[in-house]
């Protein structure tokens, strides 16, 4: 038995220096090399995840959003810890970015030489690094709809995270997010966190995507303690079959102006910057507290971090030109609960408001099929509103968001459609305006977003 | 008609995938007359003891399926006795495969009968998700104008020949990948696989089947020319042969 295991360690260990290399070469051509060294290595050693030694602690963070801000946010306050952190922060989210990042945690000759690996994972990855990583602690922010294409639905993605999950895992779940708070076996140890009520939740559910409105017990309806968006809130069924799990780690009283939150963690009500004032970031914030207790650091150490950790702000701009506000939002299209997410905050602006759209996915239509199914799945009724002039939509599609936008309840007079997705930036009314939106995705951010914005902003700047 | 236009959405609370009950909602827009009921997974649904002009079924998640076959079938015979009185029905993507024979999901450990209304049997693939593009021309609306839509789906549905398609497709796949059979029809039960959502993706069919719901109304459209102009659109990019992938063809076997 020893010679086939020395041949598989020695094997391990080609896997890893030829991978290694490959990293060394292709940062020497400029690239970052975050998915290709893991690519290799995969290729070599089809197990490395679970081969490889693994630094003495393992966190793996996922969820439909927040996963990138909360591994950053972890990574940053393990390293003011003075930990040695391996993270794929600047990389890939998949098997082979897990496994480049695995590969750069350890010598050549296989040594770890981390105290802890953080590792955002794409959820629908878990089966491929779940099984052989068998993380400490897995963190799941939410499991919400997202592309209706690759990952169908939140219980389907939510069976593929369990399905993978060693018992020994010790779970960081959103206890607001029914979906995500049911992952795993009665086996995990599990910790949940939670933002209390606020004064904007409602208690009865509205919009296309409620993934979860019925007791699992008996079918029943449902009652809400606080509803916030899709399946996201605290509720219980009328007839006692079930309730959300209760929270040890909130976020309580969240004071915007002042940039400071309360944090009840574990029994110890402590007083924190708050890194945002977005409710995603707020849960991020819980999140990360929950996570690092779990690790080890202190309550103390934990409300410390945050006076310096900062979440990402770029999906998000502002700018005032004059007296009218500019906002650039990313608004990523194909996944109807992050339009949804944008347009309600568009929403929170109180004066009149014109907005240019242009959040079409026909791109994809050239390297894998189209399904504009997904503008169903998002609430533009969120713009339905007086307050709205007009919105101006362009590119290919854009008599589907026209037909979205009017089935949704923006009177069809203050719909515009252009067929270029930049000219929209000249067309849109801007007179009586006090909020100007600019919305685009992801794919089109630079090659729209930019010139709308610098457009949006030569006219708000011409009219001073 | 003498009474108003009722429409009966079962299990909206659970049968809501893909932004399908749009379906509904845009019925709605263009009758604003219609009553619309929300049948509950508890409730006892309309059709058992009324008339119902339209029954509706959304997409479910494989869990939801499973639950609507249970409270579907106590109502099997009169499901049954509501399509052959020429009763109007639309099952959207996988609501079809509960009126099935079978549904089988090795993956997730199951292999249950349906209702048993038609001779179908669902097969999951639950790591084999199935994304592409179907155009068809429906009977009824003309070849001028035919149904566009998109399949995202992890069951294919095996049928005998003989049970009528909703439609046959001209380009892209039907009820499984070996044939180009779409979905059931039988007398005004229509089931579909498609995606959209297809009333709201196709206004010419909606325009026909709210013909059909109402003859003695004269059908409108709500928002007609944005619908026009999205649909003229979509029918020129599905006609553009550069738009079709390898695996949107039929194969010669399942």
């Amino acid at each position: 038995m020893r010679a086939p295991r020395l041949l598989l360690t020695l094997r391990l260990l080609i896997a890893v220096g030829v991978a290694k290399l490959a990293g060394v070469a292709i940062r020497a051509i400029g690239r970052q090399g975050t998915h290709t060294p893991g690519l290799i290595a995969r290729k070599l050693y089809p197990g490395i995840i679970g081969a490889i030694r693994h630094p003495a602690r393992v966190v793996v963070v996922t969820g439909t959003n927040g996963k990138t801000t909360v591994s950053n946010l972890l990574t940053e306050a393990l390293l003011g810890e003075g930990m040695r952190v391996a993270s794929n922060r600047i990389g890939s989210n998949l098997a082979a970015g897990i496994a480049t990042t695995l590969v750069g945690a350890v010598s050549w000759t296989g040594k770890p030489r981390v105290d802890i690996a953080v590792l955002e994972m794409d959820e629908r990855s878990a089966k491929l690094v779940l099984p052989g990583l068998a993380p400490d602690v897995l963190v799941c922010m939410n499991l919400t709809r997202d592309s209706i294409k690759r990952n169908a639905h939140p219980a389907y993605i939510a069976w593929i995270v369990s399905s993978a999950l060693s018992e020994s895992t010790s779970l960081v779940l959103n206890a607001d997010d029914l979906i995500a708070s049911s992952l795993g076996t009665e086996a995990n140890p599990r910790t949940y966190f939670a933002v209390d009520r606020l004064p904007t939740d409602g208690t009865t559910p509205r919009g296309a995507a409620v993934d979860v409105a019925i007791c699992p017990v008996c079918d029943s309806r449902l009652e809400w303690d606080y509803w916030r968006f899709n399946h996201i809130g605290k509720a219980h069924c009328p007839t006692g079959d079930f309730r959300s799990p209760e929270a040890t780690f909130r976020a309580t009283e969240i004071d915007a102006s002042a940039g400071r939150v309360t944090l009840e963690l574990d029994g110890e009500s402590r007083q924190a910057r708050l890194i945002n004032d977005n409710i995603v970031n707020v849960y991020n914030e819980i999140a990360v507290a929950a996570t690092l207790d779990r690790l080890g650091v202190t309550k103390d150490r934990i409300v410390a971090a945050f006076e310096h950790l900062e979440p990402p702000t770029t999906r998000f701009a502002l700018e005032v030109v004059g007296r009218v506000q500019l906002v650039r939002l990313l608004t990523k299209g194909l996944v109807g609960v992050a339009c949804s997410r944008a347009f309600e905050y568009l929403a929170t602006f109180a004066g009149r408001k014109a907005i240019v759209l242009n959040i079409d996915e026909v791109s994809e239509r050239v390297t894998e099929v189209e399904n504009t199914a997904w503008t169903y799945d998002a609430d533009y009724e969120y713009l339905a509103n007086d307050s709205l002039g007009q919105v101006v939509v362009g590119g290919v599609r854009r008599y589907d968001q026209a037909l979205r936008l009017a089935i949704a309840g923006v009177d069809p007079a203050r719909i515009v459609t252009v067929q270029s997705e930049i000219a929209g930036a000249d067309q849109v009314e801007l007179e009586g305006v006090d909020d100007v939106f600019n919305l685009h995705s992801v794919h089109n951010a630079v090659i729209t977003g930019t010139p709308v914005q610098e457009r949006l902003r030569a006219r708000l700047q011409e009219r001073q | 008609m003498s009474r108003a236009l009722t429409i009966e959405m079962l299990f909206p609370e659970i049968a809501n995938l893909h932004g399908d009950n749009f379906n509904i909602t845009y019925l709605s827009q263009c009758r604003p007359d219609a009553r619309v009921i929300r049948t509950g997974l508890t409730d006892t649904p309309a059709f058992v003891s009324g008339p119902v002009d339209l029954i509706y079924l959304g997409p479910l998640t494989e869990q939801g399926q499973l639950k609507a076959v249970e409270r579907l079938t106590p109502h099997r015979d009169r499901i049954e006795a509501l399509i052959e009185s020429g009763t109007m029905f639309l099952f959207t993507h996988n609501a079809l495969e509960v009126l099935g024979t079978r549904i089988r999901n090795d993956e997730m450990h199951y292999d249950v009968p349906g209702v048993g209304i038609f001779e179908l049997e669902s097969t999951l693939a639950m790591f084999g998700r199935y994304n592409g593009k179907v155009i068809g021309t429906v009977p009824g609306v003309g070849p001028e104008h035919p149904v566009v839509g998109y399949k995202s789906q992890f069951s294919m549905v095996a049928a005998p020949e003989s049970l009528p398609g909703f439609f046959t497709a001209d380009r892209g796949i039907g009820r499984n990948s070996a044939t180009a059979v779409e979905g059931v029809r039988r007398n005004n039960f229509l089931g579909t696989s498609l995606l959209g959502p297809i009333l709201v993706d196709n206004p010419h069919f909606a325009r026909a089947l709210l013909a059909q719901l109402d003859p003695d109304t004269e059908p409108m459209l709500a928002h007609e020319e944005f619908a026009l102009a999205a649909y003229d659109a979509r029918l020129a990019d599905f006609r553009d042969e550069r738009r079709w992938h390898p695996f949107e063809r039929i194969r010669s076997s399942a």
